[in-house]
């Protein structure tokens, strides 16, 4: 709260700075509010704040750690700061970012900062966004921009990697598609970069683009397959299903929590309904991809036994016996879509450190499961994972009590 | 030696001890330590807003007890005690007694913590003669205090008036009458209330016997499978609606249930 309060001074002060200027006429440029407002618009829907602004610092300023496979990426400071920030940036140099992954001087960003994704972002939609970034109080804030381990601490090396896997160029509208498809197809392919979380990696870092949005492991999380898939991925939603869930952080039996909590909070739900709709529509509509559901395990199994005995005693009283959950406030279990990935990361967190949900103005309430991991040992969240996987209707792989531990080491460490 | 409330004479030398060390409470002191509470709470404060605060990972568990040895007992006061709660829960074709459940060590974990200084209570007096029963308890003698001293006197108590003999040589009818008298208070120790030696060893008999069996006693939810209580569990919309049918989920403790696997 003290930071926005401070903003608002800031702003109070610049407003005041500004006031003999404007008096005076000596406003040269030509009143472009409309282009800030919608500059503001497409940050949020690009989700800038949630990467360039470090925990508890200024907004924009930069200072996050990005855990990648190759090592932590600090973002860098946003603000129009002429040292520290983009502040001696121009349009072009702004574009040539977000465009081609290059910095002024031509030194090469990585593509933690999705330039794959931003490349699709047209023209004037940049320069909105930076007429808006320009608006922001600067901020003195020297990020260290050089944390990665040899050899990837080497720049140029992205010239390779983009010669391999970067294709430029402006997002095209299909014209067999329907307006709204192709609103949605700009966002999610574009500014919106849902697939640097939810496409898988191949060994380099890049997007795997033959499995497009079919899910992916991001900081101890499951980004899960968002294509149409019926098992694994949104086959079960329906467009409203999709668009609510985006404005509110939940359906009546999904809440959002990890790293789509701050997607939702800082920007989806603060976009504009057609624009939700429109992604929904595009997700729906682009087809369904995603591994075949195996058989459930046998609810003889041992693990499954086990399994059940822990559920009873642990899970019931909130998601209930038929894994039905309650609605708005204890997901279902049944059918649930983050329970059948292949990847079970997500399961096994929130049931060792817990998890909260996203609060959102039309659902203030954001949900928390208790953190279950000093009650439960390895084996035994292995047991009711796995029993959860493949049970109410559910089927999905086995999990291993090795799994469940390195899960566990990762992510009882750090906060988050 | 004690009233119909089963207290405590003043002036034996664990209250004489403890009115030394109450007298060295200073008005300086106290109010420095008022300053610190204010200090403390003071930094810690924060506004919540629009949800409740979160964290990964926190809980806040129970370090269990691992059974083994005592920590406050002699070796002769153990045995006097397992002696003692083994009358007041027999083993018999229910199952297994209080001694075997492990109550003498829950007893012992206990006055090892903060409950054996009463570190949660008020005690520095003034304590009543007189009290009315809505003011609690009155006596200015910790539970550790309480044993100590009330089964040296038990044991001396058995030694003047069986031959010799102590607690744990007597016969079980014979500590059976002992027990009772002691709950009249009409055994006579010397130096201490033998009703409130019986109240201390009666209640935390009881406690050790129910609680979760992460705190020492309740030894396989003994106690609980004794009376049908379902444990840790706090949801039961499956079963309200069937009024009359048997309840079939067994009982689970905060460190779960042998059908969870192992540990």
């Amino acid at each position: 709260m003290r930071r926005v309060v401070n903003g608002g001074w800031a702003q109070l002060r610049h407003a005041l700075l500004l006031l003999p200027l404007l008096a005076s006429g000596a406003a040269a440029e030509p009143d472009n509010y409309v282009e800030i407002a919608r500059g503001k618009a497409l940050a949020t829907a690009g989700d800038c704040i949630t990467c360039h602004t470090a925990n508890g610092g200024a907004p924009f300023a930069g200072g996050l750690a990005l855990q990648t496979p190759f090592g932590a990426i600090m973002t860098p400071n946003i603000t129009p700061d002429n040292v520290t920030g983009i502040g001696s940036w121009s349009a072009d140099d702004f574009a040539r970012a977000m465009h081609e992954g290059r910095r002024p001087g031509g030194s090469y960003l990585y593509p933690a900062f999705p330039y794959p994704y931003y490349s699709k972002v047209t023209r004037a939609d940049l320069d909105a966004i930076y007429a808006y970034l320009r608006t922001l109080a600067p901020v003195t804030n020297a990020v260290n921009r050089s944390t990665l381990p040899f050899p990837f601490s080497i720049r140029q090396s992205m010239l390779g990697w983009n010669r391999l896997f970067f294709t430029p160029g402006v997002f095209v509208p299909d014209p067999k598609r329907s307006d709204e498809y192709n609103r949605g197809a700009y966002l999610v392919e574009g500014l919106g970069h849902c697939g640097a979380c939810h496409t898988p990696f191949n060994s380099f870092g890049a997007a795997k683009t033959d499995h497009y949005l079919e899910g992916n492991q991001i900081d101890n999380w499951t980004a899960p397959n968002i294509t149409n898939d019926m098992h694994a991925g949104l086959g079960k939603w329906s467009v409203d299903d999709i668009a609510h869930y985006l404005k509110t952080g939940q359906t009546a039996t999904t809440l959002a929590s990890g790293p789509m909590k701050d997607v939702i909070e800082n920007s989806t739900s603060k976009m504009p309904d057609a624009d939700l709709r429109a992604i929904a529509v595009y997700l729906k509509e682009r087809g369904a991809a995603g591994s075949s559901p195996p058989a459930p395990l046998s609810a003889s199994d041992p693990r499954m036994q086990a399994g059940e005995a822990i559920f009873a005693d642990t899970c019931s009283a909130c998601h209930t016996s038929n894994g039905g959950g309650v609605e708005h406030i204890f997901p279902k279990l049944a059918g649930n879509a983050i329970a059948t990935q292949d990847d079970p990361a997500s399961l096994i967190r929130i049931v060792i450190a817990g998890g909260r949900a996203a609060a959102t103005n039309e659902r203030p309430t954001g949900p928390a499961m208790p953190s279950l991991g000093f009650r439960l040992n390895d084996a035994q969240v292995a047991a009711v994972v796995t029993y959860v996987r493949n049970s109410f209707g559910n089927a999905a792989s086995p999990v291993t009590a090795d799994t469940v531990k390195a899960l566990r080491g990762r992510v009882t460490g750090a906060a988050d | 030696m004690t009233d119909m409330n089963g207290r405590l004479p003043r002036g034996g030398d664990a209250a004489a001890a403890a009115r030394r060390k109450h007298a060295g409470v200073t008005r300086r002191s106290l109010l420095a330590s008022a300053a610190l509470l204010f200090t403390a709470s003071g930094a810690g404060a924060g506004v919540v807003t629009k949800v409740l605060p979160w964290k990964p990972n926190e809980a806040y568990p129970v370090t269990p007890v691992v059974p083994g040895g005592y920590l406050f007992f002699t070796a002769q006061e153990a045995a006097i005690v397992d002696a003692f709660v083994e009358r007041l829960i027999p083993t018999d074709d229910l199952g297994m007694g209080a001694r075997d459940a492990g109550v003498t060590t829950f007893i012992d974990r206990q006055l090892t913590g903060p409950y054996g200084g009463h570190d949660w209570l008020y005690m520095q007096g003034p304590f009543s003669d007189k009290p009315l029963p809505s003011q609690g308890l009155q006596s200015p003698l910790t539970p550790r205090q309480q044993y100590r001293s009330g089964l040296a006197a038990l044991e001396a108590y058995c030694k003047a008036n069986f031959g010799g003999r102590g607690f744990v040589e007597l016969k079980a009818d014979e500590q059976d009458k002992l027990i009772g008298a002691m709950e009249k208070g009409e055994a006579q120790f010397q130096g201490f209330s033998s009703r409130m030696l019986f109240s201390a060893i009666y209640a935390n008999t009881m406690e050790g016997y129910f609680a979760d069996p992460i705190y020492g006693g309740n030894r396989d939810m003994v106690g609980w499978k004794l009376v049908g209580f379902p444990g840790t569990r706090y949801d039961f919309r499956d079963v309200m609606a069937k009024p009359n049918q048997a309840y079939t989920l067994p009982p689970v403790g905060l460190q779960g249930r042998s059908a969870w696997g192992g540990r």
